[in-house]
């Protein structure tokens, strides 16, 4: 685990699931730096359905904050499931 | 072991809040608003204790409150004791804060819409605990509507009494009987800790003389859980900052800076309490008497602060989880971290 987040530069592929009425989304998973913060994951989502807000969630459980880092995100997800 | 986590519901910190200049359209100015704000809380709670003091000075437009300090706008979402801890390094009592009615800061800040966005934060920073601590959200999310409310209500009275009550439900205790806290145990698990690490080039003796926080981009927002895996074994606050940031604790090199293990009062009375753990007793013993010399090399942590404290990193992990968390189950550590400058190496 601490030797997975020291490795932070490396990236993390991201797979997106509709939910509720948000459109199927043509490219559903990407890359992203782990020293990204989630705020580029809603950025990017936001440019793809074309709408100023969405809720993104992880593993459909809970929302984020904007300024946590992907990195993060992805070792509580992936260590957890 | 109540009291501890008394004394984190009933901190305050007084605020003196002046309205920024630019919103000024009354003379004379108004005076600043002198208010305690729980260092549980979060500021834009404060709206209804603010308003009146500039409501009728403030220029035509809609209101989205936010504040500054020393110009660095505030971020809404962490909990006000965790910003003043942050980013007032030697205490200033009051805490001088400009207010904003207007112009929010949108490139800086998450927007906010009051409570609302303030309670949406935090009931999903309490899934996230919950899904660090169980691996899913069931437990929140099987709260009903009343139950959420009421929760969150105590939140926002500071009630403890109500808290421990509906918070009981959610069944999040990483840390559980009061006997296990007697010796420093901790069950096997993890336990949601958010981290601002706030990094520093030049050095400085006394936190007074230390440097201002001019940009976020000096603190790093890192959330680790922390994982245990040895079930009752005494985990000091020091091992868990040596899991949480092996960056910093390269090899032996040890915090080496008197602030972090300066004796206050409230860490006093730890270190006399765990002098009945032979284990814990001899792991303090061999951290303290380890000498007081920098890795020049590595980075070197100036100050370790949690709910205002700076404790002994000594005393029982679980004790500081117990008594020192945030309500939403997180425990904000600050940290005040000196990089040497690549250049003078």
């Amino acid at each position: 685990m601490a030797t997975d987040s020291l490795s932070s530069a490396r990236k993390v592929i991201v797979q997106l699931k509709a939910t509720a009425d948000a459109p199927i989304l043509k490219q559903n998973k990407f890359k992203i730096h782990g020293t990204d913060k989630f705020a580029k994951v809603i950025d990017f989502v936001c440019r793809q359905v074309h709408r100023e807000t969405v809720f993104v969630y992880i593993n459909s459980a809970f929302s984020p904050n904007p300024d946590e880092l992907v990195i993060d995100l992805f070792n509580v997800s992936f260590c957890s499931s | 072991m109540m009291g501890a986590q008394k004394y984190v519901w009933e901190g305050a910190i007084p605020l003196q809040i002046h309205l920024h200049e630019s919103e000024i359209t009354s003379l004379p100015p108004p005076s600043p608003a002198l208010i305690l704000a729980p260092r549980i809380g979060y500021l834009p709670l404060l709206l209804p204790l603010i308003k009146p003091y500039f409501s009728s000075t403030l220029p035509p437009g809609q209101d989205t409150l936010w504040f500054d300090y020393k110009g660095l706008p505030l971020k809404w979402y962490i909990p006000t004791g965790v910003l003043f801890d942050l980013l007032c390094a030697e205490p200033e009592r009051p805490w001088n804060l400009t207010v904003h009615f207007r112009g929010y800061p949108s490139n800086l800040l998450i927007p906010c819409e009051g409570e609302e966005s303030v309670k949406w934060s935090f009931i999903n920073s309490l899934k996230e605990a919950d899904y660090i601590i169980n691996g899913n959200c069931k437990n929140v999310m099987n709260m009903s509507q009343s139950d959420q409310v009421e929760l969150w209500r105590s939140v926002m009275d500071g009630n403890l009494d109500k808290y421990i009550r509906s918070s009981s439900k959610l069944k999040l205790g990483t840390v559980t009987t009061d006997e296990a806290d007697m010796v420093g145990q901790v069950k096997a698990g993890k336990i949601p800790v958010r981290l601002y690490v706030w990094s520093v080039n030049e050095d400085f003796e006394d936190m007074e003389d230390a440097p201002e926080v001019d940009s976020w981009d000096q603190i790093s927002y890192i959330n680790r859980p922390l994982e245990i895996h040895k079930e009752g074994k005494y985990f000091t606050l020091h091992e868990a900052l040596k899991n949480l940031l092996p960056e910093f604790f390269a090899g032996k090199s040890l915090i080496n800076d008197k602030p972090c293990i300066e004796e206050s009062e409230d860490s006093q009375k730890v270190s006399s309490e765990d002098v009945g753990s032979s284990t814990g007793a001899e792991e303090g013993k061999e951290i303290v008497s380890q000498p007081m010399e920098s890795c020049c090399n590595d980075a070197e942590i100036k100050l370790v602060r949690i709910q205002g404290i700076e404790p002994k990193l000594e005393i029982p992990f679980s004790w500081v989880v117990t008594n020192l968390k945030n309500p939403e189950h997180f425990l904000h550590i600050c940290v005040c971290v000196k990089i040497p400058n690549v250049n003078a190496a």
